[in-house]
């Protein structure tokens, strides 16, 4: 034990030293390989590959070739019999009866950014009167540890999209995300250098003594949560090099590839292999009004290129039957393309896809009719789609939360899992 | 409309009306507000047989007093000499003198604000207009009419109608706020659930509700108005009804029904006013739409506040005062005002609620009743070793987390050397300071969430703390007028640590924390100035400037 060397506070200190300690040393088993068995037993994690501006479901996975609305771009087979997709994405192709399933006959009913991204973030329309958790939040709670020395909910910047930070609602700030906004590391995890590493130690060790005595015959949630936030501290600090790409082989960051979203799925990776159950990387920027053609050749080859090597490694890993990938932003794209060669906003018959934990690789649910304006059959809204990540992930959609007297259920009331995607 | 909402009927003792509520059982109207406060807790807490916790310090006291009145800490010799004051009346005469004080002022503003406005932080016009309206002690009666029917030429009170403005583009965030802010009724609650216990509100209640906004809309040049004339229909969802298509008429929460005086209009005149109300939403240069002769809005603030009807407006913000003050309300959660949900205490809140109308909804008033009740002052300790009684006895103090505002204001106050504040007999340099403080706070207050049911701090605000550069830059400079460089110049530990503690805790040290800090300074002797940072930080992060207790 090293942290107490000056032995200020002798036995007082021992106890939060300890924890310090102990933290750091589960922190260290990252690079042993016994890890993922240990991520194993604790639980499921979700990365959600979140398409922000609304992606063409034309161009990815549902595509009309041949049709008015079809655009220039062939449709490919998969390796699930019957199945196509846009030839946009020929990596994923290879990986859809292994990996994915397929929905694709989301009618989400707002085709407006903010009022999309609610829906989609939080698995309903909004309400006045009650704030909703979204995704991140709740999974934070349902899979992630109160006193987890990693972060349980990263949300993670584009450096083109609309900064949406992402909302624990009624849940509260313990399940906010930690938003990275302005670089590829979290604010404030890193130790100022005008501090030194004993003294920030023997500071907090300090600051946790001095307000036991007050806490001692104080019965408060709040005040519960507030010496958690600090403990966490120093093992979110440790967390650091969780973000920190150089950590990884030469050979592992090519395979990811030099492309920020690349790098962020590697991040992400890295982040779910320590244990944080949920992870949002955004890729940005989506909303193709103009030349969506164009757009979606270089955002497809990102997104095919990131999302499959993500997979592969995942499952390399022993992680891919215990993570949930996820892709689906605000909404989808019109089947009618506009003067610009554009496709505007559209969230009547568009398409999401659930990868790994718990999913039946393969699986295609639902159909929009020829040209794509309508849901032919099978039509799900957002709560349907929460319900059934939920289920994917071992959590009942049906749990309820009580806020004030009004239970509210995980995924919106009324909403049922799609029991054809899930094992 | 996108759904057919349930909502439960406010059951019996909503249905009451203020005065008859068994009045003749209430303790004597002319009584003070604080001794009926604390006859009618003891007598609950007798009838449960719970020994409330001791009354709080007199250093705990001026500190929560000063939180809960004037939305800060006090400064360290605020604090000292409230507790040294040998006087039996100081409790009255402090609490007087901050609710007449500029602190208060601002404090009620940003109270109200956050009340009001919680999505839009920070409206420059609306927080002008709050502080205008507690400057003059404005009734909340008037405060209601000012923001739900307001009048557009009058400089001081155009901006309270931002209330109704930022709310205009939902029918459901003008309705659901105004019930649930006004009234203390969530009529979201029974949307998709029946309420076991409370029968159900009937649709035609929510409709009606509804139809009191239904023609409210924004101009382009940003006037509120309303529609001559439309109806809100709406269809019952029972597989057995038989009605169909109703028109909701304009009820209020209590079954009262405003009647619309029937006006014959011309097609050609609908079509005229349609097309100047379009041409009002769509153009800079229209002229303002005529104020039609009925309002249903005006008429719900009559309806709200006429005596047979004023027990959904007066119980709610007696409510949510108490609510404020004692961290729960009387009736908890405070927008559960229905039947399922009786108050902890009814006839107290029977008292309380007759007394602010009886004086004019002088909010005031019932904060000084409040601050002044035994109730108010017990210790937030409850050190039997057992779990603490029902919060719903108010047997002990709850430990409230304080709003950005607050905690901005106890950081910038704290840490501030002690001997640079204003002398206590210059009231006046006071005011000049606490704006200043009002100002310089709007950076912090940025930084934290706003506390709210089952609040938790956020591990963002710990990691800020740790290792942010503005924590050690803007707290923890060595300047002689700050913290840090005050502590540096007093002679030895011993000052230092009774200083540190007076200047951010507003109280003196226990023996065992002089203890903890002397052996902190022996075991981190060689940089006296880094040592001190530390305690600073380590008393500045403690749950002690954290929350209100």
């Amino acid at each position: 034990m090293t942290l107490s060397r000056r032995g200020f506070l002798n036995g007082a200190a021992l106890g939060t030293a300890c924890t310090f300690a102990s933290d750091m040393t589960r922190l260290d088993l990252l690079r042993q390989s016994s890890w993922a068995d240990e991520v194993k037993k604790q639980g499921k994690r979700v990365i959600l590959l979140w398409l922000a501006g609304g992606a063409s479901q034309l161009e990815t996975f549902d595509p009309k070739p041949g049709r008015p609305t079809g655009g220039p771009y062939r449709a490919i087979p998969t390796s699930a019999t019957g199945v196509h997709i846009s030839e946009l994405l020929p990596k994923m192709a290879a990986r859809i009866q292994q990996t994915t399933a397929i929905v694709r006959s989301l009618n989400t009913k707002n085709a407006d950014h903010g009022g999309g991204a609610t829906i989609m973030e939080t698995g309903r329309i909004k309400d006045p009167g009650i704030e909703y958790p979204d995704l991140g939040a709740i999974c934070a709670k349902e899979l992630g540890r109160l006193d987890s020395a990693v972060p349980d909910y990263v949300s993670m910047y584009t450096s083109t999209e609309g900064r949406r930070k992402g909302t624990s609602g009624f849940l509260g700030s313990r399940y906010a995300p930690m938003f990275l906004s302005e670089s590829m590391q979290p604010e404030n995890i890193r130790r100022l250098e005008s501090v030194s590493d004993l003294d920030h130690q023997d500071r907090l060790a300090l600051r946790d003594l001095l307000a036991k005595k007050f806490t001692q015959n104080r019965h408060s949630d709040s005040l519960g949560s507030h010496t958690q936030a600090y403990q966490r501290v120093r093992g979110l600090m440790a967390s650091e090099k969780l973000f920190d790409i150089e950590q990884e082989s030469a050979e592992m960051r090519a395979k990811y590839g030099p492309t920020q979203f690349g790098q962020q799925c590697l991040i992400a990776r890295r982040l779910v292999e320590a244990g944080v159950p949920f992870v949002k990387v955004a890729r940005a920027w989506w909303d193709s009004h103009g030349e969506n053609f164009e757009t979606h050749r270089e955002l497809c080859a990102d997104l095919d290129h990131s999302m499959s090597v993500l997979l592969d490694d995942l499952k390399d890993r022993g992680l891919l039957e215990h993570t949930l990938v996820l892709t689906f932003g605000e909404f989808g794209r019109t089947p009618g393309i506009n003067a610009s060669l554009g496709r505007d906003h559209f969230a009547a018959a568009w398409s999401a896809t659930l990868s790994g934990c718990g999913v039946r690789g393969g699986a295609c649910y639902g159909k929009t009719d020829e040209d794509g304006h309508k849901v032919a059959d099978g039509e799900v809204g957002a709560g349907d789609l929460f319900a059934t990540i939920l289920s994917a992930l071992g959590v009942d959609p049906r749990k309820e939360y009580m806020v004030g007297a009004r239970p509210i259920p995980l995924s919106d009331f009324g909403a049922k899992p799609i029991k054809d995607v899930l094992i | 409309m996108r759904w057919f909402p349930r909502i439960h009927l406010a059951a019996l003792w909503l249905l009451s009306t203020v005065v008859s509520a068994s009045s003749a059982e209430l303790p004597s109207a002319d009584l003070p507000i604080e001794q009926v406060i604390d006859q009618l807790a003891q007598q609950r807490l007798e009838a449960e047989k719970v020994t409330a916790a001791p009354q709080a310090d007199d250093a705990n006291l001026v500190r929560r007093l000063m939180l809960d009145v004037a939305g800060r800490i006090p400064t360290s010799d605020e604090a000292k000499q409230y507790v040294a004051n040998p006087s039996a009346a100081k409790r009255a005469e402090l609490v007087d003198r901050l609710l007449a004080s500029p602190d208060f002022i601002w404090h009620q503003r940003n109270e109200l604000d956050r009340m009001l406005l919680p999505n839009k932080p920070n409206d420059g016009e609306f927080r002008k207009y709050l502080l205008w309206a507690v400057k003059e002690n404005r009734s909340w009666e008037a405060m209601f009419r000012d923001m739900l029917v307001g009048d557009e030429a009058d400089e001081n009170r155009k901006p309270a109608l931002t209330f109704i403005k930022s709310r205009a583009r939902e029918l459901d965030d003008m309705l659901n706020d105004t019930a649930i802010l006004f009234f203390g009724v969530n009529v979201t609650c029974a949307k998709c659930h029946d309420h076991p216990l409370t029968p159900e509100w009937k649709q035609h209640h929510y409709f009606g509700m509804a139809s009191f906004f239904s023609r409210t809309y924004v101009t382009k040049k940003n006037l509120l108005a309303e529609r001559p004339f439309g109806e809100v229909k709406f269809k019952s969802k029972r597989k057995d009804d038989t009605k169909g298509e109703q028109t909701a008429k304009f009820e209020f929460l209590t079954g009262a029904v405003i009647d619309e005086p029937a006006v014959e209009r011309s097609a050609d005149d609908i079509k005229k006013i349609e097309e100047t109300i379009k041409a009002a939403m769509q153009k800079d240069d229209a002229p303002p739409p005529e104020k039609p002769a009925f309002s249903p809005r005006e008429k719900l603030v009559e309806v709200a506040l006429r005596a047979e009807d004023n027990r959904f407006f007066a119980r709610n913000i007696v409510n949510r005062i108490w609510d404020r003050f004692f961290g729960r309300g009387l009736v908890h959660p405070v927008d559960q005002l229905h039947a399922a949900n009786a108050p902890s205490h009814p006839e107290l809140l029977e008292w309380l609620t007759r007394d602010m109308v009886a004086h004019g909804y002088d909010l005031k008033r019932l904060i000084r009743g409040i601050v002044l009740s035994q109730a108010y002052s017990r210790s937030s300790e409850w050190a039997t070793g057992a779990l603490p009684p029902d919060p719903a006895l108010f047997a002990v103090a709850k430990v409230k987390p304080l709003t950005p505002r607050q905690y901005a204001l106890a950081l910038l106050i704290a840490r501030q050397s002690p001997d640079q504040w204003p002398s206590l007999d210059k009231p006046e340099e006071w005011v000049v300071r606490r704006e200043q403080l009002e100002n310089g706070s709007n950076g912090y207050a940025s930084f934290f969430e706003m506390p709210g049911e089952n609040f938790q701090v956020a591990v963002d605000e710990a990691l800020l703390f740790s290792n942010s550069k503005r924590i050690e830059d803007e707290l923890l400079r060595d300047l002689k007028t700050e913290i840090v460089g005050y502590l540096k110049s007093l002679p030895d530990n011993a000052a230092v640590i009774e200083a540190a503690y007076q200047t951010i805790c507003s109280r003196p040290p226990r023996d065992e924390e002089r203890a903890a800090i002397d052996g902190y300074f022996q075991s981190h002797s060689a940089d006296r100035v880094a040592a001190i940072r530390q305690v600073v930080w380590a008393l500045l992060t403690g749950p002690e400037m954290r929350f209100s207790y």
